[in-house]
C-alpha cells in the first residue's frame, strides 16, 4: 500500500507560502490567458506587454489604473469585513449604488456657496451613510428574524441599480441633469463638493480608500472591538459565552461593511464622475471587490495591492481593443486568477509529502525556509 | 477459547507493521494487531493513544500511510467505510451516524444495496423487528430517531451492523453514553454476538468493563502496541501500569470541613429547552463556599439547560438565581461573569474557547476588557504575549506554537487552557459540565486536583457531570438530576454507584431500609 504522496492536512501554514500562493496564482492565470490567445490566434506576448504598458507604462496610465483600483479597495474592505464575520454581504453593488444616490443627492441639494472644506466632507460621508442604510434592509431582518442576507442583499443590489436608473433615466427627478436635452444625464453636484484631483485624473479619493483599509486592519486587530470581532467571527457561541452581545456585533460589522461599500459610491460621485452617472456606477465594481477579498485572503491591507492589481486590469481592458483583441479576455483573466487563488486554499491548509520523508523533515524545513 | 483454535483459523483482523499519522503526528506506529474469531478484543489506552484510530483503519475510514491488514487470511485493502461493510467490518462511532428524522427501519435500509427502492415500510419493519428480537433489542422500528434515547440510538447503531450482517463489529467507548444498567445490557448482547462466532473489538477507559466483557487486551500506548494479554490473567493494576506507563493514583481527596456561607442559592428554576419543553422544572440547589456539589444524571436530563440558565446563556421562565445574596436572574452574562461566575462548559472548541485564535487569545477571553490585556480602547499586545506565555507555563499547556490555532491542540491541553484562563479571573462560583471528559489519566488528575484546589480556597463549585467516578471523587454532596428535576440527594459518603445508577435511571428512591 505505498503511495507516491500523501496529502494531509497541516497545522500551520509558513508566512511565504500565504504570500506565494497569490502571486502563484496570477502567474498561472496569465499562463492560462496565453494558452487562449494562442488557440485565438494572437500573439500573446504582444497582448501582455500592451496590457502592461498600458496599465503601469505612463504615468497617465498608472494614474488611471489607481483610479480604478479606488473603488475596489472599498469594496474590497466591505467585502472583507463582512465575510471574516461569516456575514455573506453580497450586496457591495447595491450599497455601492445607493451611496452614490445618496451622496449625490446632496452634492446637488448644497448651494454653489458652501465652502469646499464642508461639501466634500458631507457628499462622502452621504455616500458611508446611504450604504449603511441600504445594508440596514437586509441587516436588521437578519439580526432580528434570522432572514438569509444572500438572498436579501442580491436582490437589493437589482432595486438600487433599477432605482438609480430610474433617478436619471426615467423620471425628471433632481439627480437629473435638466440642462441634457439629447440623452438623460446626472445633475453634476456643485463644483465645491468635487474631491481635486493631483495625478492626471487620480484624486484624493484613494487616500481616502488606502485610510479606509488601514482603519479597518487597526480596528481589527488593535483594539478591544476588534477582538470581540475576532471572537464573534470564530465562533458565535464562545462569543455568547463570554458576554459579548453577538446580534449587535453582527449588525455593527454589517453596517459598517455597507459604509464601506457606499464610500466607494460618493467617492466616484464626488471624484472623477462629478455627477450621478448610472453607466459608469453598474460596472460590478461591488462584485469584483468580492474577488479582490478573497484574493487577499480577507486582510485589509493585503486588498490594497490587489485592488491594483484588478485596477490594472480593469483598465487594460478597453486598450486592448485597438489591436483586435476583445476587452473580456481580462474577464478570463480575473475569472483564472480567482480559480486558482480559490485552489490555492488548498495548499495553505493541506501539505503534500511523500512518504519516505516524514512531517517533521519537512516542518524543520519549512522553518528554516521561514528564518 | 483455547490458544490452539487461535493458530488453526486465520484471525479474523490482522495488521501487520500499520503507521498512520496526521499532522505530522504519528497516531499509530508500527501496529500489530489480531483479532480472533469469536472473541471480544478489548482496546485499552490513554487518550491519544491511538485507539480510534487503529479501529478506523480497520473499518476503511482512514488508510494506513504503511503496513498490511488481513481479513481473514486474505491481504485487503479497504478504500472506504462501505467496502468494509460490504466485507462484513462495521463501526459503531462515538458520534452515531443516525439520520434522526428517519425512523429506524429505514436508517437500517439506508445505504444498503441489498434493499430495493421497491422494498415496503411494513416488511423494512418487520426484518428490523426480527432482527431486534433475536439479539432481545427491544426497538420500535417505526420509531423516529430523534424521539429515541441515546442507549437506544445505539442499539440502533449495532442493528444497523448486524442487518448487514458484520462479522467483524467495533464499538468506540460504547459505554461513554449509557447509564450502568444499559451497560450490562450492553455487554450481555456483546457476549452473544461473540458465541454466535461474530468477533468485537471494544474500545474503553475503563478497567472494570474490560474485565468484565472482553477475552483478551490489547494496550495502546502513545501509537504503539504496548501488550497483549489475555484478560482472566490479568490484573486491573498490571493493566493501568501499562496504560500510563506508571502507577496510578487516585486524587487522595480531603473531606473539606471549611464549608462555608451560600454562594449559589437557586430556587425553583424553570428554564425551556430548545424545543419548546420544560428542560429544569422547578429546581432548587445551595452550593456553599468552599464546597463542591456534585450533579449525576445521563446526558440530555436538564443539564445544559441547568447550567446555562444559571450562567445567562438561557432564557430563565421561573424561579430565581442568587449569587453571594445578589439576585442575578435577570442579569446579562457578562454581569454576572463580572460578579463571579466562571464556567467551565462541555464542549471546548464549541463554546469555550474561539478554536480559530491562538492559545494566547483564547487565555485573554474573560479578561481583555481590562487591564493588562486592553487599556480603554486599545489592546496591549505585548500583555497578551506575556500574561499568555505565564499562564502556559503555569499550567503546563503544552503544544502551544506563535500563531497557532488553539482547535489544534489535544484535548487535554485545551481543557487545561480552558480552566487555566476561568480560574485565574475573580470569581466565587465555578461551574464545570463534565470537565475530565475524553481526557487521558495524567490530564484528569491534573483537572481534579485544580477543582479541589479551587474547593480549597474558598470557592463554590458546581460540577455537573455523566461520569460518576469524577463525581465520587471531587463531589462533597451528590445530587441527581432526572427529568430536569433533583430525585435524590447525599453526602457523597453515602452514594454509591449502584445507588446512582438507579435514580439516574429514573427509578425511584430506593426501598426504606
Amino acid at each position: 500500500m505505498s503511495r507516491r504522496f500523501i496529502i494531509e492536512p497541516r497545522g500551520l501554514a509558513p508566512w511565504w507560502l500565504k504570500l506565494l500562493i497569490p502571486i502563484a496564482s496570477v502567474i498561472a492565470a496569465l499562463i492560462i490567458g496565453a494558452f487562449f490567445l494562442m488557440l485565438t490566434g494572437n500573439d500573446w506576448a504582444e497582448v501582455y506587454t500592451k496590457m502592461l504598458d498600458t496599465a503601469f507604462g505612463s504615468g497617465r496610465g498608472f494614474a488611471e489604473t489607481l483610479v480604478s483600483a479606488t473603488p475596489l479597495i472599498l469594496t474590497g474592505v466591505a467585502a472583507a469585513i463582512a465575510f471574516r464575520m461569516l456575514v455573506w454581504n453580497i450586496g457591495g453593488e447595491g450599497q455601492l449604488m445607493f451611496g452614490a444616490i445618496v451622496a449625490a443627492g446632496v452634492g446637488v441639494w448644497l448651494t454653489e456657496s458652501t465652502p469646499a472644506f464642508i461639501a466634500i466632507i458631507a457628499v462622502i460621508l452621504a455616500g458611508a451613510v446611504g450604504g449603511a442604510f441600504w445594508a440596514s434592509l437586509a441587516a436588521v431582518p437578519k439580526v432580528y428574524l434570522g432572514t438569509n442576507e444572500i438572498i436579501t442583499t442580491l436582490m437589493l443590489n437589482f432595486i438600487a441599480l433599477n432605482l438609480m436608473n430610474y433617478l436619471v433615466f426615467g423620471s425628471f427627478s433632481p439627480w437629473r441633469d435638466p440642462e441634457s436635452t439629447q440623452f438623460p444625464q446626472g445633475r453634476p453636484i456643485i463644483e465645491n463638493a468635487g474631491v481635486p484631483e493631483f495625478f492626471h485624473r487620480l484624486d484624493w479619493g484613494l487616500f481616502v480608500a488606502i485610510v479606509v483599509a488601514v482603519i479597518a486592519w487597526f480596528v481589527i486587530s488593535k483594539t478591544r472591538s476588534g477582538f470581540e470581532y475576532r471572537i464573534v467571527g470564530d465562533s458565535f457561541d464562545t462569543a455568547r459565552y463570554v458576554g459579548i452581545k453577538v446580534p449587535k456585533k453582527v449588525l455593527g460589522t454589517f453596517l459598517a461593511s455597507g459604509a464601506a461599500a457606499g464610500l466607494a459610491g460618493s467617492i466616484l460621485v464626488a471624484g472623477i464622475l462629478g455627477k450621478m452617472d448610472p453607466r459608469s456606477l453598474d460596472l460590478g465594481l461591488g462584485f469584483t471587490g468580492i474577488i479582490v477579498a478573497a484574493l487577499a485572503r480577507l486582510n485589509p491591507i493585503a486588498i490594497i495591492p490587489v485592488a491594483i492589481l484588478m485596477g490594472a486590469l480593469n483598465n487594460a481592458g478597453p486598450a486592448l481593443q485597438s489591436i483586435g483583441v476583445p476587452s473580456a479576455t481580462v474577464k478570463i483573466l480575473q475569472g483564472a486568477i480567482l480559480i486558482f487563488a480559490v485552489a490555492g486554499e488548498f495548499l495553505i491548509s493541506n501539505r503534500v509529502r511523500r512518504p519516505d520523508r516524514t512531517p517533521q523533515d519537512i516542518e524543520v524545513e519549512e522553518e528554516a525556509k521561514a528564518a | 477459547m483455547s490458544q490452539g483454535a487461535h493458530s488453526q483459523t486465520p484471525p479474523a483482523v490482522e495488521l501487520r507493521d500499520m503507521d498512520k499519522s496526521f499532522y505530522g503526528v504519528f497516531a499509530n506506529q508500527d501496529v500489530n494487531f489480531s483479532l480472533a474469531v469469536g472473541e471480544v478484543h478489548a482496546l485499552l489506552g490513554e487518550n491519544g493513544a491511538g485507539k480510534s484510530t487503529l479501529c478506523s483503519v480497520i473499518a476503511g475510514l482512514y488508510r494506513p500511510d504503511s503496513g498490511e491488514m488481513f481479513i481473514d487470511g486474505a491481504p485487503t485493502v479497504f478504500k472506504s467505510p462501505k467496502d468494509a461493510l460490504a466485507a462484513g467490518v462495521g463501526m459503531v462511532y462515538q458520534h452515531f451516524r443516525l439520520v434522526s428524522n428517519l425512523t429506524v427501519a429505514e436508517n437500517l435500509a439506508l445505504g444498503n444495496p441489498e434493499v430495493s427502492m421497491r422494498l415496503s415500510q411494513k416488511e423494512l419493519e418487520e426484518e428490523a423487528r426480527e432482527i431486534g428480537e433475536k439479539y432481545d433489542f427491544p426497538v420500535d422500528p417505526s420509531a423516529r430517531i430523534w424521539q429515541l434515547s441515546v442507549g437506544q440510538q445505539q442499539r440502533v447503531e449495532i442493528l444497523k451492523l448486524l442487518y448487514r450482517d458484520a462479522r467483524i463489529l467495533i464499538l468506540d467507548e460504547p459505554t461513554a453514553v449509557l447509564t450502568p444498567l444499559e451497560g450490562e445490557a450492553l455487554f450481555r448482547t456483546m457476549r452473544v454476538l461473540a458465541d454466535e462466532g461474530r468477533s468485537l473489538i471494544f474500545i474503553s477507559h475503563k478497567l472494570h468493563e474490560v474485565k468484565q466483557v472482553s477475552d483478551r487486551v490489547t494496550v495502546l500506548r502513545e501509537g504503539r502496541v504496548v501488550g497483549l494479554v489475555e484478560t482472566a490473567d490479568a490484573e486491573p493494576r498490571d493493566l493501568a501500569r501499562m496504560m500510563v506507563g506508571k502507577d496510578l493514583e487516585l486524587p487522595t481527596r480531603d473531606p473539606n470541613e471549611s464549608i462555608g456561607d451560600p454562594t449559589l442559592v437557586v430556587e425553583d428554576l424553570v428554564v425551556q429547552g430548545d424545543r419548546g419543553l420544560t428542560a429544569v422544572n422547578s429546581l432548587s440547589i445551595t452550593v456553599n463556599a468552599g464546597e463542591v456539589v456534585g450533579i449525576a444524571g445521563v446526558s440530555g436530563n436538564g443539564q445544559r439547560e441547568l447550567a446555562q440558565g444559571i450562567v445567562g446563556l438561557m432564557k430563565v421562565t421561573g424561579g430565581s438565581v442568587n449569587l453571594e445574596g445578589t439576585d442575578v436572574t435577570s442579569m446579562s452574562v457578562l454581569q454576572r461573569i463580572k460578579r463571579g461566575i466562571a464556567y467551565v462548559p462541555q464542549s471546548r472548541l464549541g463554546m469555550g474557547l474561539a478554536p480559530g485564535l491562538t492559545t494566547e487569545d483564547n487565555l485573554a477571553l474573560k479578561q481583555y476588557r481590562g487591564p493588562p490585556y486592553s487599556h480603554g480602547p486599545l489592546l496591549s499586545a505585548g500583555a497578551f504575549e506575556s500574561r499568555g506565555a505565564e499562564l502556559i507555563e503555569e499550567f503546563d499547556i503544552r503544544g502551544v506554537r506563535p500563531g497557532l490555532p488553539i482547535r489544534l491542540l489535544s484535548g487535554g491541553n485545551l481543557q487545561k487552557a480552558l480552566i487555566a484562563r476561568e480560574v485565574v479571573q475573580d470569581h466565587c462560583l465555578l461551574i464545570a459540565r463534565s470537565p475530565t471528559r475524553g481526557l487521558d489519566v495524567g490530564a484528569t488528575s491534573t483537572v481534579r486536583d485544580q477543582i479541589l484546589a479551587e474547593r480549597d480556597r474558598g470557592i463554590a463549585v458546581l460540577l455537573i457531570s455523566e461520569d460518576l467516578d469524577e463525581l465520587l471523587a471531587l463531589s462533597d454532596r451528590l445530587m441527581v438530576i432526572y427529568e430536569g428535576e433533583i430525585v435524590g440527594e447525599m453526602p457523597a459518603s453515602e452514594a454509591t454507584a449502584e445507588r446512582l445508577g438507579l435514580l439516574m435511571s429514573g427509578s425511584s428512591e430506593e426501598q426504606p431500609a
